[in-house]
């Protein structure tokens, strides 16, 4: 029970930092004394802790660690995706879309291809962009607060919710930037800091406890390293390829079981509410699908047709990424297109240095918890790690901080995507004031709870890999044309969206659809995007050029602005016609009190 | 029937917005070449060179010459099925219609006459432009001679006294003339705007002493929002002038910026005299007197650029304080500074 409390309390604390920082920030009044620094620009530095903050989600702070731990070598494309999106970001796109001014992508696409219906539509996916990456989130705040609690899982995915709309509502998001940053550095201190723990234990322990469990390398499934008891939620099919003895109560293979049941090499059926007892020491049944024994866990690409599945995923994680609504608003607080890419820089050191510990956590998961690997619900693996590695009071409190972790990331990212959706909402779709933004966000976030309790959960990260494969697929070809092309029309960028989104619409449901029904859908429906993208792409070429007499007529003036570099001027004489060149002004007021 | 031919000659009118010798001549022709039936139609500036639609006709020669003819008689020439009517704007010859086809007489002189209010109506609109731009160009010349002496005469007076203090000043006072008078774009950011301010501000606090406290807070989302000039000074300038100086005792000005969705949100707050809310009513709608013009011309640009729902919000009670509030979207097309 006290690690309950104790896990209880880390959540509870990181939602009163948040509202209290978002609170302070917006309300204090500085003394009369120091108004002069209210000009002050954002640090690179800091605004890409923010960027960072928003960007890692429950899918990087759980998710990545259940997918090590299930798939091995072949899930480290995900954290090395989730990163690389912004190297992609930063050499294409970054600074020329500051430069243009727009701060959501409907504003990008209306601001270079000057078409009110295009606008539209681009709200439109924004929308279901945002929602599916929301859905997710709350999904996994559900399961996180039922490990915690005995309560349904709606009850976590509606009190994130409520206290992400309480917390617009009170105005506690208009200091977005401080908010968001402070997110990070907590959920990189979340991760880090037990995870140092964790393996000094395991290091001090001389490694695993009594030599029992299959080391990383063997060629053997992990196997227990203590009595385990699995109570089995959903039905599952498992693999064995050891044969093993357990004593299970419920259904197996189709036939009522009641006390010892033997399983021979294949594949195995348990129907849900069936409770499963494996001793220490016997070897891990695993989810069919993933790799079975610890060597081809730790090998890339262990059968052939992961290959195709894993390139599209790279290419939905590398394009994706600048098509997230909640990702490219925030670049907007910086103050130039230099100050973007510089940003971005910093956005890509901080993520790399997140994406360390989830890899290791997953790691270490496979060790201590792989009684996981049979429910399949590795998503959990990271906040059931402590107990399992150091039971009492350290495994308590080092649990605690890893919830506290999990319940910033639930927070920060889908307080940005409802945001950045009730922001598209209210002013594309509603049209109105500040009641309809209030009205926007009740929507923005309910539309995705309702989704949450009523769609059965998968894996986080395989979802949000959709969500990333349905932005790849919409808005990195009008943001990279768009920023590189001259010829696009908005009749070819339309095109492009409505083809690569609905490619990817129908994929989700057709792969929605499969999981309901037995799974017969090939591996191309769950990961699309080596599909659509290129036929996104080649729709807005195709069509664009075929409609050259809707090019923009002031295309030139708009590229000017978004490519002439920052210090050749376009953007800067204004500054210096007002206030003079910094070297004039240094010169002038010794550096004293004129903070630029 | 109706309603295609009502639609149609919407259609014409738009498309002569920017006059005879703007982009959408061909498209207004082929309206009105549909409308009137006729077989070609033609739109010819005072260069005399005419549109076609829907392509240049066989007696293209003969036409031109017609054409020549009406703009040195400025009469309608020619007869059916070749007419061409000259179109007088405001009095003065503007262009030439041309008409080919078994059209009705009664029908082309009525389709001359559409033509020649389209034109005019695009003639009033670039006008009433020139009127919004001029009247920003006078806005931005306004700097209160009482405020430059007033300050000019504490730097002065500190001169010898906190030299250091005075050059500081005599800085922020460089600073405000420039930003005030200087050549620029039509738009800045709002981090320009508040350096503005506060280089008034740190002015006025010199003038008025420990009478007048400040709080200036902006939050990092908005400094990059771009938005017209010199939109937030005069509100600051009317805080300070008609809430902190008529009375005696200390005054509070508060300025915040901050990010609300798509928008920002601006407020100029002081806790002065304040003002009954109809008279806030008649200032806005620029019958306040000469002394208040800032604030209704302040309220007329935003409009202008943002549409009617990006006016000032004026909160106010007499003895209670002012409160005024500037809303202005994130993004707005055309909306860039420099």
């Amino acid at each position: 029970m006290s690690a309950k409390i104790w896990a209880l309390s880390g959540a509870f604390a990181v939602i009163i930092a948040t509202f209290y920082i978002g609170w302070r920030s917006s309300r204090t009044a500085s003394t009369a004394q120091d108004f002069l620094v209210a000009r002050r620009t954002v640090r690179s530095r800091r605004n890409a802790a923010a960027v960072s903050g928003e960007y890692l989600s429950a899918a990087s702070f759980l998710g990545v660690a259940g997918l090590v731990l299930k798939d091995g070598a072949d899930a480290l494309w995900y954290p090395i995706g989730f990163t690389a999106g912004y190297l992609a970001l930063m050499l294409f796109v970054a600074a020329p879309l500051r430069r243009s001014g727009a701060y959501t992508l409907p504003d990008f696409c209306e601001a270079r291809l000057g078409s009110r219906a295009l606008r539209g539509l681009a709200a439109v996916f924004v929308v279901f962009i945002g929602i599916l990456y929301v859905v997710p989130q709350l999904q996994l705040a559900g399961q996180a607060l039922a490990n915690i609690l005995p309560v349904p899982t709606w009850v976590g995915a509606t009190v994130v919710t409520v206290v992400v709309i309480v917390n617009v509502f009170g105005g506690g998001m208009r200091a977005i930037t401080v908010v968001q940053a402070f997110q990070y550095w907590l959920k990189l201190f979340a991760i880090a800091a037990p995870t140092f723990v964790m393996c000094l234990l395991f290091i001090g322990n001389g490694g695993l406890r009594d030599g029992q469990a299959t080391t990383l390398t063997e060629a053997l499934p992990p196997t227990f390293t203590q009595n385990t008891e699995i109570d089995v939620r959903t039905p599952v099919l498992l693999r064995v390829e050891d044969p093993v003895w357990l004593a299970a109560r419920g259904e197996t293979d189709g036939e009522p079981a009641m006390g010892t049941v033997y399983w021979g090499p294949g594949t195995h059926e348990v129907a849900a509410g069936t409770t499963l007892h494996f001793s220490k020491g016997s070897s891990v049944p695993v989810v069919a699908g993933a790799p079975a024994d610890n060597e081809s866990w730790l090998a890339p690409a262990s059968n052939g047709g992961d290959l195709f599945s894993t390139y599209s995923l790279i290419l939905a994680l590398f394009l994706g990424t600048m098509g997230l609504p909640h990702v490219l608003v925030r670049f907007y607080t910086n103050p130039d297109g230099r100050a973007a890419r510089r940003t971005t820089l910093h956005v890509l050191l901080l993520l790399s240095l997140f994406y360390l510990f989830p890899i290791m956590l997953g790691a270490l998961s496979r060790l201590y918890v792989p009684e996981l690997l049979v429910t399949g619900q590795t998503d959990a693996a990271v906040l059931n790690l402590p107990h399992s590695i150091a039971p009492g009071i350290l495994g308590d409190i080092l649990g605690a901080v890893l919830t506290a972790g999990a319940f910033a990331a639930f927070l920060s990212t889908s307080s940005g995507l409802v945001v950045s959706v009730s922001g598209v909402l209210s002013t594309d779709v509603l049209r109105g004031r500040v009641r309809d933004f209030r009205f926007a966000t009740a929507v923005a976030g309910g539309v995705p709870l309702a989704l949450a309790i009523a769609v059965r959960q998968t894996d986080i990260s395989l979802t949000v890999g959709m969500s990333f494969a349905l932005a790849a697929s919409t808005f990195c070809p009008i943001l990279l044309l768009g920023v590189w092309w001259r010829k696009l029309t908005w009749v070819g960028a339309a095109a492009g969206m409505i083809v690569g989104g609905g490619l990817v619409l129908a994929s989700l449901v057709i792969n929605t659809i499969s999981n309901l029904t037995g799974g017969w859908a090939p591996s191309v429906f769950s990961q699309p995007a080596i599909i659509t993208v290129p036929a996104a792409f080649l729709t807005v070429i195709l069509v664009s050029k075929a409609t050259p007499a809707k090019i923009p007529a002031d295309v030139a003036q708009i590229r000017l602005r978004m490519h002439a570099p920052d210090n050749l001027g376009l953007t800067r004489d204004r500054a210096v016609a007002s206030f003079g060149t910094a070297e004039e002004r240094s010169r002038l007021a010794d550096g004293r009190h004129r903070k630029e | 029937m109706a309603v295609s031919v009502l639609g149609m000659a919407r259609h014409i009118a738009d498309e002569l917005k920017e006059g005879l010798s703007g982009t959408g001549v061909r498209s207004a022709a082929r309206g009105l070449r549909r409308l009137l039936d006729a077989d070609f139609v033609a739109l010819a500036d005072l260069s005399g060179r005419a549109v076609w639609a829907p392509d240049e006709p066989p007696f293209y020669a003969d036409a031109n010459a017609l054409v020549e003819r009406v703009l040195h008689s400025e009469n309608r020439e020619g007869r059916s099925p070749l007419v061409a009517v000259p179109l007088h704007v405001d009095h003065e010859l503007a262009g030439v219609l041309v008409v080919a086809g078994a059209s009705r007489r009664a029908a082309v002189r009525e389709a001359s006459k559409w033509v020649v209010e389209a034109l005019e109506r695009g003639r009033l609109e670039a006008s009433a432009e020139q009127a919004a731009q001029a009247e920003l160009r006078a806005l931005r010349a306004e700097i209160s001679p009482h405020f430059v002496y007033n300050a000019l005469t504490v730097i002065a007076a500190l001169v010898s006294s906190e030299p250091d203090r005075s050059r500081e000043l005599m800085l922020d006072f460089a600073d405000y003339i420039r930003y005030s008078l200087a050549k620029h774009g039509e738009y800045t950011t709002v981090a320009d705007e508040f350096h503005a301010i506060e280089t008034y501000l740190a002015l006025q606090r010199a003038v008025l002493g420990d009478r007048l406290q400040v709080q200036v807070r902006v939050a990092p989302e908005v400094l990059a929002v771009a938005l017209p000039y010199l939109v937030l000074q005069p509100l600051v300038e009317n805080a300070v002038r008609h809430g902190i100086e008529p009375r005696t005792g200390t005054g509070h000005v508060q300025v915040r910026g901050e990010a609300e969705g798509n928008d920002c949100v601006i407020s100029v707050e002081d806790d002065g005299l304040g003002m009954d809310p109809a008279l806030a009513e008649e200032i806005l709608a620029g019958r306040g007197g000469s002394d208040s013009v800032g604030l209704a011309n302040v309220d007329r640009r935003l409009r202008s650029v943002y549409g009617p729902w990006y006016g000032l919000v004026v909160e106010t009670a007499t003895g209670e304080g002012t409160r005024v509030v500037v809303r202005i979207p994130r993004f707005q097309p055309g909306v860039m500074p420099g």
